[in-house]
């Protein structure tokens, strides 16, 4: 087949930038990084891109694909090239570019390095017996064990295009994976240092992460499960973590949101203050509304008998979120994947005996 | 027909134009609302971060209340709450173990259970195809004039798109269908896709800004005179939030925002009542003296 390809080149050194466009003959099972690895071959030797393993495993190919974060040989060209569509290829995003769709990972790596990633299981002995951990446990890391670390996320995340500092979606998954780990010992500890300025409460919930991992490891979600832990560990200084907190509040006590009051919880009385030019901007628009009386929604009892009752069945922090992984991955992957989390070996509630016994 | 109607916060507190440019243009598009009334917030996404088992029971409440009501849709609109619905809504569906045990705790407070039977579909999703789309064509009877109006979809209501599903979330095409079928011209530019910043605007205003600043730039440079969003979270950030921006960067962009149901409303002739566009921050003189030259 006759695939064609307009790709972004790009040379640092010199800063020269153009569209180049190629069309090559394809055989119909080719992916994106075959057709690439065609044009380098026999047409343009000096084009420059990442490859290893052309399996979705090694998670060097990472690119963009009409804007769009994939990896190279994860696409199959056929459809697109049949359809007469010409795609644009270009270096992912929100990591400089060394050469053409080859990016500077340093970045990417320093964030990867400061969460701190293998276990810290907190002793220093080595036990006398081995640490038996239950499939159960290890399921509630099971979708943050699968990133390899492309950087497709980190390509298109909102947040760190806005602040470059931002730890971002593949650092906080990769997080995740070590303070849910039943092994760790340092999990308050982590959640604390996660919690920093560019920690988890700079993602803004674009939940472009999720669209674009090629692994499932959906790192907007795991994201959660790190401000669910630490509001259950009681680290909720940060203005994010009291901005949550008022949404819960404000459901058990009225049902809707408290709104007027939303700034002085999440920001401080000084900080509110502060905004009472602005506040009254939008005040003369019926943009504040009046905190007495406030709106209860009927039988907002419930709401708050529901908090009780919930609070008490051990489900609080990222269990309240990896409950409902079963289900969204029967959607996502078929019967088969949920129902593997269902096998006789699993045991649900099996606690592995403590390190040392 | 008859749908619930579940209209979250914002349109019942500082978005109320939301709710009552919503009200009053469902009949002419053929949708009957019935209201909800002991339902409460669905987290904003903030409860599911917080405490992820009371955000399921609080949505499975709001799913349950919308079941007791016969009709087989909850119609949101907002993006937020038609994300954290249909999340929970998917969880509850798909496994019975799960929804076994919220509705025995639904049940132990008095609230009806749930037993799976609504979806969950937002304004837009409604009237952006079939029967709600060719009713919409008929409603849409006073036109827009050729406005040329820029969509901003937001977020929620596109990704995750195994969650969400309507439409391809790189390429989406539903806005633009409704600004061409109420005879306004749409404006493309590539911020339309992304995030507004809302979510993190209190708690890191200075990075939500950086978001915030794209679509307003990018849409006025394309020769907007209007930006229009399914989400009262996306409306709130760009139009009350666009005077910061001039603060902080000297950027004016005054840039009329519309709700969804407004700029319907307006090609429906809905009146200046039912439009309440005096709520709005950005004044929307500039779009209306351009209708009814």
């Amino acid at each position: 087949m006759q695939v064609g390809l307009k790709i972004w080149r790009y040379d640092s050194r010199s800063g020269d930038r153009k569209l180049a466009e190629y069309e090559v003959d394809a055989p119909e099972w080719a992916c994106l990084l075959d057709v690439l690895d065609i044009i380098k071959d026999k047409h343009d030797g000096t084009l420059a891109f990442r490859k290893s393993c052309r399996m979705m495993i090694c998670g060097s190919c990472g690119m963009r694909m009409d804007g769009r974060a994939v990896l190279a040989c994860k696409e199959r060209m056929q459809p697109i090239a049949e359809s007469g569509h010409v795609p644009v290829i270009s270096a992912m995003g929100n990591l400089p570019i060394v050469k053409d769709l080859v990016v500077d990972m340093g970045p990417f790596w320093d964030k990867i390095r400061a969460v701190k990633p293998w276990l810290d299981p907190g002793y220093d002995e080595i036990a006398e017996k081995e640490r038996i951990v239950s499939q159960q446990q290890m399921n509630a890391i099971q979708k943050e064990s699968l990133c390899i670390m492309c950087g497709c996320c980190v390509s298109e995340c909102n947040s760190m295009e806005s602040d470059p500092a931002f730890l971002g979606p593949a650092a906080l998954a990769k997080g995740f994976r070590f303070v849910g780990d039943p092994r760790e010992g340092q999990q308050v500890e982590r959640l604390v240092e996660l919690n920093g300025e560019h920690g988890i409460w700079d993602c803004t919930r674009c939940y472009f992460c999720n669209e674009r991992c090629p692994k499932g490891v959906d790192p907007r979600d795991a994201i959660a499960k790190l401000g669910a832990e630490s509001i259950k560990e009681g680290i909720d200084h940060d203005m994010g973590a009291k901005h949550a907190k008022w949404f819960v509040r404000s459901a058990m006590t009225t049902g809707w949101l408290r709104e007027t009051e939303l700034v002085p919880k999440t920001q401080g009385i000084v900080s509110a203050i502060k905004q009472t030019g602005f506040a009254l901007g939008l005040a003369v628009k019926g943009k504040v509304p009046p905190p007495f009386p406030p709106h209860v929604a009927d039988k907002v009892g419930e709401a708050r008998g529901l908090y009780e009752l919930v609070k008490r069945q051990g489900r609080r922090g990222a269990a309240g979120i990896i409950q409902g992984e079963r289900a969204l991955s029967r959607l996502e992957f078929g019967e088969e994947h949920g129902a593997r989390r269902d096998s006789p070996e699993i045991t649900p509630g099996e606690e592995p005996p403590a390190a040392g016994h | 027909m008859k749908v619930a109607y579940y209209k979250g916060c914002l349109a019942s507190l500082s978005a109320k134009e939301l709710d009552i440019s919503t009200q009053a243009l469902a009949p002419k598009v053929g949708l009957e609302l019935e209201e909800l009334d002991a339902v409460t917030c669905c987290g904003a996404g903030d409860i599911h971060e917080a405490e992820p088992d009371y955000y399921l029971h609080l949505n499975a409440r709001i799913l349950a209340y919308a079941e007791a009501t016969g009709s087989d849709t909850l119609m949101t609109v907002c993006n937020v709450c038609t994300l954290n619905l249909r999340q929970a809504n998917l969880i509850l569906q798909n496994d019975d173990d799960v929804r076994a045990r919220v509705n025995e705790n639904l049940e132990a407070v008095g609230a009806p259970p749930y037993s799976g039977g609504v979806d969950v579909k937002h304004l837009l999703w409604l009237i952006a195809e079939g029967d709600g789309f060719e009713r919409l064509k008929q409603a849409a009877h006073k036109g827009l004039k050729g406005l040329k109006v820029a969509p901003f979809y937001g977020c929620q209501i596109l990704r995750p798109s195994k969650l969400l599903g309507f439409e391809d979330p790189d390429r989406p095409h539903s806005l633009e269908a409704i600004i061409l079928a109420c005879g306004g011209e749409p404006i493309d530019y590539p911020a339309k896709i992304k995030c507004c910043g809302f979510p993190i605007i209190q708690a890191r205003e200075e990075t939500a800004l950086g978001e915030l600043i794209q679509p307003l730039e990018q849409a006025s440079e394309a020769g907007a005179d209007a930006i229009v969003t399914p989400c009262p979270l996306c409306h709130l950030s760009l139009d009350a939030w666009q005077s910061k921006l001039k603060a902080t960067t000297g950027k004016d962009f005054q840039m009329p925002i519309l709700h969804l149901s407004q700029l319907i409303g307006v090609a429906a002739g809905l009146e200046a009542s039912e439009l309440k566009f005096r709520r709005h921050v950005v004044s929307v003189k500039p779009v209306d003296e351009k209708l009814q030259v």
